[in-house]
């Protein structure tokens, strides 16, 4: 009977830390992540769409990488600092999302996270990306109703808006050579 | 007026809904969960067409875990829907039709023992021939495949005598356009959450265009009466027309009266191909012909439709493409004859255009085919047979007077991407540049005859709020941000001072569907019906309140003011408060209607026009789409960010049905299954920029608004890309999505260094 698989299934527990606090979430080892962010801990600001990992809906920061949770094991997350949608917003909007909300970056809005993601996890690493390289980022992530039009002067308005905020990492340098 | 973020000024707003999209914050229908909730899903059909000898459902049963596994015979009402036709049965009992078609539902403690029912359910088919054409279906010996046969509807217009005037034209041309089965490809697939309280009354959360309308169908198909159910159905992540038919809200509402718990359903992206509407794929057969001064004389069009297993809005978009292959041209003798017909393929039916999208290709097709045959531009000879200010719609029916037409192809004119299409300069031999045009006129509304139903309600709410009742649904387009916008801008409130009450079936009044590019119209002209009432309740209230009289005082942020000087006298909430008395205003109106009693016939229309530069590649037959232009002639902006969504949105679900989209069947069957293989574009494939022209201008006296703006950016850059495909390689187009391989080309100097 197709039920014994149901019933018998090696547990795992999941050590990581999920939006700056550390979790231990039982599970097993390959649980998809999607499905432990969104129905273990009823964080569904990341969104399930293809479950193949080209639509870009699910996507989370894995140790500031941008990963499609979908394709994502939980036996990978081992040890990982994991950001969902929520962690980004945590303190505030981030000036990413409050570019996408000026420009107007989204519609339905389903794909939004996910994109938000992507671009945060582009300037994180890159803050001054070439168009190319812009477009590079986001080809995982498939909106629908935006055109990408507004998604793409969102992801301009947020690469100026983040130049005028003192990046902390180059704070510390400074100080550092103080 | 170009419409961006700079031109628009103060009017640009950030969207209402916005800081819970962009947080991860707003709860979609399919994000709900409940506790004790159980999980849904629906066993669907094996074969495209087959009969069913038996369905066992026994061993399901017993499985642990399981709490429901139901058939039809499960059903206590009417075992169909379809909005127009309810020719669907929820769950099958003898036939099935369809790859889609729904057998039997179970709700399970989790997904996995779920899955493990729907294998357990012993299912006896025996295989009927798959009639997967419209030709196959109409052939006369085919299975028939309904009680009345395979033929959903027919359509026939005819003025003048096409047939006859082709002997008097200079140059005829003949051509058959095929299009795709589109798929909407919504971002959220459908699902939700069903529940019953004690006192059996149902709570349906879940995904529509239309709540009210759900409540009625599954009223039908539950037996129950519709105030017993409460339909819950926005905010919605994308439908473009897709969730405008009833989906999985059957089957989850029978598992949660069944179980008596909470079921939540949600579609894989499989599940939500194999069972999903698409665009129906056309076949348009175009004869058209034109006098030596390059005058349209006569129009011959057969239309055959490939409406699939069930009826849906399928005879509704054959009565809108009846109407729109005519186009915005004057022409005296015009011969159109349509056909619907019923196959084993996937169920097509309301999507985004409505049947815009393909006659809008295969006449502009035409337009230009006509203006190579005789050496003329072909803006020209658009032009010389445009529709002009006076001229009736498309069926000669009375429609609303505007200069749209003649506004939007102008722009063109005008514009740098038509003046300097010639002198493109690709960066490598094997790529080629070109420039191509196109106009549309587009229907709004239902059209003649249809129930096409419009209000809403202003309220003083008990806490001071200024509340707007409307049943329409935030399918993304913007609608709360629209309506949010005009109620700032007409009456002067803040923001903060409203509440938009939308999606809520309890409360909302019938304002009709949020399809066919009517809800902001619609929404609009309830405003301008209730301004006066509702604000002179308010003033008499505050004048019954200050001892001022009416006249002295305005309406305004927060509270009302006094018409001279910056003196707040009260605030909403003290009004509120005042008066025990509920202060309300609603109307009821219909969508304007054209006085000719045909079916379906429009009155109000936008008018777009649009120029793509695009690149392609000869060595690869690829087309990238450079840049784009669109002049929309639509009435005031209601809402500038929502408008350039619009068409920046739509104009990609045009590049996508001209270049990749098309969920090719073969047999009845998907091949593609997923966004792997269904290839919608992505923001490589968008990143060339587009400027939209809103043309704002009426005419003197016209009393109907914003005209809609939903639909008319998706049919119209497919024809555009079309010419500019012919200019850059000479081939014409008459098959959607483009075949690269067609396009290919052996470049010059590898020709010469093959052959010497």
């Amino acid at each position: 009977m197709s039920d014994q698989s149901v019933q018998h299934r090696a547990s795992y527990q999941l050590d990581c830390s999920i939006n700056g606090k550390s979790a231990s979430i039982p599970s097993e080892a390959s649980k998809r992540l999607l499905a432990i962010i969104r129905d273990d801990l009823q964080l569904t600001g990341t969104k399930r769409s293809c479950e193949i990992g080209r639509c870009g809906a699910c996507m989370v920061l894995i140790d500031g990488k941008p990963f499609n949770s979908c394709l994502t094991m939980a036996y990978q997350c081992a040890g990982k600092e994991i950001i969902t949608i929520e962690g980004v917003a945590a303190e505030g909007l981030d000036p990413i999302q409050q570019s996408f909300l000026e420009e107007g970056g989204f519609q339905c809005g389903y794909c939004t996270p996910g994109m938000i993601i992507s671009v945060k996890a582009l300037l994180d690493a890159n803050p001054d990306p070439s168009e190319e390289e812009v477009l590079e980022a986001l080809s995982g992530n498939i909106c629908r109703c935006t055109g990408y039009g507004s998604i793409l002067r969102a992801v301009r308005r947020a690469i100026e808006a983040r130049r005028m905020i003192p990046d902390v990492a180059s704070v510390d340098t400074i100080k550092a050579i103080e | 007026m170009l419409l961006n973020r700079e031109t628009s000024g103060g009017r640009w707003r950030i969207r209402p809904d916005g800081p819970a999209k962009v947080s991860g914050g707003l709860a979609y229908l399919t994000d709900m969960t409940m506790s004790g909730m159980l999980h849904g899903f629906v066993l669907r059909s094996e074969h495209p067409h087959a009969r069913i000898i038996s369905i066992n459902t026994d061993e399901a049963k017993q499985i642990s875990g399981v709490h429901a596994v139901l058939t039809h015979l499960d059903i206590p009402g009417f075992n169909g829907f379809g909005i127009a036709n309810p020719d669907q049965p929820v769950l099958c009992s003898d036939t099935v039709r369809y790859i889609g078609d729904a057998v039997a539902c179970v709700a399970a403690d989790s997904p996995e023992i779920a899955r493990a029912a729907l294998k357990a359910i012993k299912v006896q088919y025996e295989p009927l021939p798959v009639v997967d054409s419209p030709e196959a279906a109409l052939k006369s010996g085919a299975p028939k495949l309904h009680p009345n046969g395979n033929v959903l509807h027919t359509t026939a217009y005819s003025k003048g005598d096409a047939e006859g005037s082709f002997a008097e034209c200079a140059s005829i041309v003949e051509e058959t356009y095929d299009t795709p089965r589109q798929m909407h490809a919504y971002m959220e697939t459908e699902g939700g959450l069903f529940l019953t309280d004690g006192e059996g009354r149902l709570t349906v959360y879940s995904p529509t265009q239309h709540g009210l309308k759900d409540r009625m169908q599954l009223a039908l198909i539950l037996d129950m009466p519709e105030s017993d159910i409460h339909v819950l159905s926005s905010p919605i992540g994308g439908s473009f027309g897709g969730k405008d038919e009833l989906n999985v809200q059957p089957y989850g509402a029978l598992l949660a009266i069944q179980t008596g718990r909470p079921v939540k359903i949600h579609n894989s992206r499989w599940e939500s191909v194999r069972a999903g509407l698409k665009k129906h794929p056309m076949r348009i057969a175009m004869k058209t012909g034109i006098d030596e001064s390059g005058r349209l004389i006569a129009h011959q069009v057969s239309i055959i439709a490939d409406t699939g297993a069930y009826s849906t809005l399928g005879a509704e978009v054959l009565n809108f493409a009846t109407e729109h292959v005519i186009g915005p041209y004057r022409i005296d003798n015009v011969d159109v004859k349509g056909v619907s017909v019923f196959t084993n393929n996937g169920v097509s039916g309301e999507f985004r255009g409505f049947g815009g999208s393909q006659t809008i290709f295969a006449m502009e097709g035409q337009m230009d085919r006509l203006a190579a045959a005789v050496g003329m531009d072909p803006w020209e000879l658009r032009r010389i047979n445009l529709r002009m200010t006076g001229d009736p719609g498309p069926f000669g029916q009375a429609i609303a007077q505007t200069d749209g037409a003649l506004q939007v192809w102008e722009a063109v004119r005008k514009h740098p991407l038509w003046t300097e299409r010639r002198s493109t300069a690709p960066q490598a031999p094997w790529l080629k540049e070109a420039v191509g045009a196109a106009i549309a006129m587009h229907g709004a509304g239902l059209g003649y005859g249809m129930p096409d139903t419009a209000g809403g309600r202003l309220r003083l709410a008990a806490d001071g709020k200024i509340e707007a009742l409307f049943g329409y649904e935030e399918v993304g387009q913007g609608l709360i941000a629209s309506l949010s916008q005009m109620l700032i801008e007409r009456f002067g409130f803040a923001e903060e001072d409203l509440r938009i009450i939308i999606g809520d079936s309890d409360v909302v009044p019938d304002s009709g569907s949020t399809t066919a590019s009517r809800a902001t119209s619609m929404m609009w002209q309830t405003l301008q019906r209730l301004e006066a009432p509702f604000a002179a309740k308010l003033l008499r209230r505050a004048s019954q309140l200050s001892g001022l009289r009416e006249e002295e005082l305005r309406l305004g942020e927060g509270g009302i003011w006094r018409q001279e000087g910056s003196e707040r006298i009260a605030r909403y909430e003290e009004l509120a408060r005042a008066s025990a008395e509920e202060l309300s205003c609603d109307t009821t109106f219909l969508y304007p209607a054209t006085s000719m009693k045909r079916i379906g016939a429009h009155f109000i229309y936008t008018y777009s026009a649009a120029i793509a530069r695009i690149e392609l590649n000869t060595l690869t037959g690829r087309v990238k789409v450079l840049q784009q232009y669109h002049a929309v002639a639509a009435g005031p902006v209601a809402n500038p960010q929502g408008y350039l969504g619009q068409i920046e949105g739509g104009s990609s679900m045009s590049v996508g049905f001209a270049l990749t989209e098309d969920a090719m069947m073969e047999k009845g069957l998907y091949a593609a299954r997923n966004l792997d293989t269904y290839l919608v574009p992505s923001i490589r494939d968008m990143s060339g920029g587009i400027e939209v022209e809103a043309i704002e201008e009426l005419p003197e006296g016209d009393e109907y608004g914003p005209r809609g703006v939903g639909e008319i950016g998706s049919v119209i850059v497919a024809p555009a890309i079309a010419a500019a495909i012919r200019e850059a390689s000479g081939k014409w187009v008459a098959q959607l999505p483009v075949r690269p391989e067609e396009l290919q080309q052996t470049p010059p100097f590898i020709a010469k260094a093959v052959n010497g």
